[in-house]
């Protein structure tokens, strides 16, 4: 009986670990695009014209974007904004820089938030119109959209020094389809 | 002592009334067309001030509700606008939603936006020193307020409500109010603006309707002056002409009475048998021929002047030499003149076109002329004719000019415009007795005036008259050189 019950413990941890370890198996590395899955766009990172940062490289992002740092070095608190479940920008987001599934990100908030280690959850935007009224008004906020769809409220800050033009840029989305 | 006062008082106030019933009756004269032009006068004067007063009335109006009424308007959209701002703000609090909290903050926006333009369009529209200083004040405030509600915003949108409002409390609240006391000091000053140009537009209003009736006062008076005038010169006018017309009969049943009583006389004489011998009766027969002639020329000069009264047509008028009219004139007048011992000196100038006229009025003209410069030359037995050319009136119509000129009574001044009246006589030719109808000047202006001349006169008391007849020249013989000295054949005749 111990024996049977000390197997099918290491057959149920065998059976989490595969199943912990699929998505990241599943997800391409961080920086590589996603052209081989059609047309593409730039996924470009915004902040506020106030905001002092020009750049950051992936780690850093993936650390702000993961609320690790709550502080810009103008010591303004950081404001994540997010797109809504399910928008092809998110999930750009969660497959380049979170390398997270939804359930992932959605614990790992929590659990920050549970422990103060994370002040402020991600505010979450239903249009790219949103985050980028969000990212103007709030002097501390990041967030994301497509290249075509920035403008003069925001500013766009370097990825791994290159710019969203640049054509080793690594944050792309899918072009919306056609109407 | 008080009764020769009283006469000089009564002679001054009798010369004002002769005065002024020379001014009514003038009036009189063009009384219709003054009364109409006079009324229009005023007419249109009231209109003219009425139209002012009505403009100037409006234009304070429009003034009023451009600059105070849509300044308050202004004003209290900008209230509004800046309490919106505020008021978006702070509906941003009231939720978590964060698309929700986006719409709030861009109404807040599109309101600070609106303020801020608001600001600078009074900005610029202010001029006084007051409005400039308190323009500038709201400006500077609102520039104040804006960074802290911006701040707010983002700390709302962060989600740090707590610290949203105690930002609000600490630094929005006291910014605000400070714009808020700005907006109702600018509400205040147009309010006190508008109370301005209110009570201006009353006074205008005021003014205007007081000096409408003192217009519409004083045109009633002028025109019931007009009125009263103009009844009064008619009544005048209609005693002046029962008066003239009293005098006439008068004066013709004098100048008939006479020589009738000499012809009743003489028949008297010759029937009772005093008239004894031929030369005797040869005498009363010369009376009675001259009494006979004296009032068959009364009688003629009587009807010549009522058949004057439309003889236009029946004048011939052709070119005649002056000198035939004076030779004719002196001609008709000879008798008389050498009658009465005159003697006539005679001017023609050399040269002189034909004029245009009827020759036998013409002569019948100048014989009346004569005929009263024989009547009125008092001790003085001259009589001047003198034929002459001059620029007419108008300067570029030459005239020929036949002047009677005598150095006896003269004529007053304030009668020289009477004497030309039918049935006029002067009361110091009255006084003299010296007989007439007061038909000859009046029948001779006609006879001029009639052929296209005129007659005037220039006199002086005591010194003598010339009465001049105007004809005009002929056509085609006008003169080139009307001013050029001239030769001059000059006779005398007794």
């Amino acid at each position: 009986m111990g024996r049977l019950v000390s197997f099918l413990m290491v057959l149920l941890a065998v059976a989490g670990l595969l199943l912990a370890g699929r998505p990241q198996a599943s997800s391409p590395s961080a920086g590589q695009t996603n052209s081989s899955q059609g047309p593409s766009e730039p996924l470009a990172i915004v902040v506020n014209h106030a905001n002092p940062i020009n750049g950051l490289s992936m780690a850093e992002l993936r650390r702000v974007f993961l609320g690790e740092r709550s502080h810009w070095p103008n010591d303004r608190r950081i404001t994540i904004v997010m797109r809504e479940p399910g928008e092809p920008e998110r999930k750009t987001m969660l497959r380049d820089v979170y390398q997270m599934d939804e359930s992932q990100l959605k614990n790992h908030f929590l659990h920050g938030l549970f422990t103060g280690e994370i002040l402020v959850s991600p505010k979450i935007l239903s249009s790219a119109v949103g985050v980028r009224k969000f990212v103007f008004n709030v002097p501390g906020a990041i967030g994301y959209m497509r290249l075509s769809d920035v403008d003069g409220t925001v500013k766009v800050i370097r990825v791994d020094e290159m710019v969203p033009e640049d054509k080793k840029y690594k944050l792309h989305v899918e072009t919306r389809p056609a109407i | 002592m008080g009764t020769p006062q009283k006469l000089e008082v009564g002679r001054r106030s009798g010369r004002v009334a002769s005065l002024f019933d020379r001014i009514v009756s003038a009036l009189s004269r063009h009384n219709v067309t003054l009364s109409l032009a006079l009324v229009l006068c005023m007419v249109g004067l009231v209109g003219l001030f009425v139209i002012r007063d009505l403009q100037t009335a409006n234009a304070e109006a429009e003034n009023m509700y451009l600059v105070s009424v849509q300044g308050l308007r202004r004003i209290g959209e900008l209230q509004y606008d800046a309490q919106e701002t505020r008021r978006a703000t702070l509906y941003a609090l009231t939720t978590n939603d964060s698309n929700l909290q986006l719409e709030y903050a861009d109404q807040s926006r599109d309101a600070d936006r609106r303020v801020t333009d608001g600001i600078t369009e009074y900005r610029q529209q202010a001029k006084q020193p007051v409005e400039v200083e308190l323009a500038n004040r709201l400006n500077r405030d609102w520039a104040n307020y804006l960074p802290v509600r911006d701040e707010v915003l983002a700390l709302i949108l962060e989600g740090s409500t707590a610290e949203a409002v105690h930002l609000d409390l600490s630094g929005g609240v006291p910014s605000f109010e400070r714009v808020r006391q700005d907006l109702n000091e600018v509400k205040r000053l147009y309010e006190d603006e508008a109370s301005q140009r209110v009570t201006n537009v009353e006074a205008t209003s005021h003014r205007s309707a007081l000096r409408l009736i003192g217009i519409l006062g004083f045109a009633f008076l002028l025109s019931s002056a007009a009125v009263w005038a103009i009844q009064r010169s008619r009544m005048l006018g209609a005693i002046q002409l029962a008066r003239t017309q009293m005098e006439f009969v008068a004066s013709v049943s004098h100048e008939l009475r006479t020589p009738l009583a000499v012809l009743s006389s003489a028949a008297d004489n010759i029937t009772d048998g005093v008239v004894e011998g031929k030369e005797e009766l040869r005498r009363y027969g010369r009376v009675i021929q001259n009494q006979s002639r004296q009032m068959k020329g009364l009688v003629d000069e009587i009807l010549l002047f009522a058949s004057t009264e439309d003889r236009k047509d029946r004048y011939v008028l052709r070119p005649l030499e002056v000198s035939l009219i004076l030779e004719v004139l002196i001609g008709s007048t000879r008798e008389l003149i050498q009658g009465a011992g005159f003697a006539i000196e005679s001017r023609l100038e050399s040269d002189l076109p034909p004029v245009m006229g009827d020759l036998a009025a013409i002569s019948q003209c100048l014989q009346n002329l004569v005929g009263n410069a024989v009547k009125y030359s008092g001790n003085s037995r001259w009589i001047g004719l003198r034929a002459y050319a001059a620029a007419g009136e108008r300067g570029d119509r030459t005239e020929v000019r036949i002047a009677v000129s005598d150095r006896g009574l003269g004529i007053d001044r304030s009668e020289v415009d009477s004497i030309f009246d039918p049935f006029y006589r002067s009361q110091q030719v009255s006084a003299l007795q010296i007989h007439g109808t007061g038909l000859g000047l009046a029948l001779a202006r006609r006879i001029a005036e009639t052929m296209g001349g005129k007659l005037t006169v220039t006199s002086e008391l005591s010194v003598g008259s010339t009465f001049t007849l105007h004809l005009p020249i002929a056509e085609g013989e006008r003169l080139t050189m009307p001013g050029t000295p001239s030769q001059t054949a000059s006779s005398a005749t007794s």
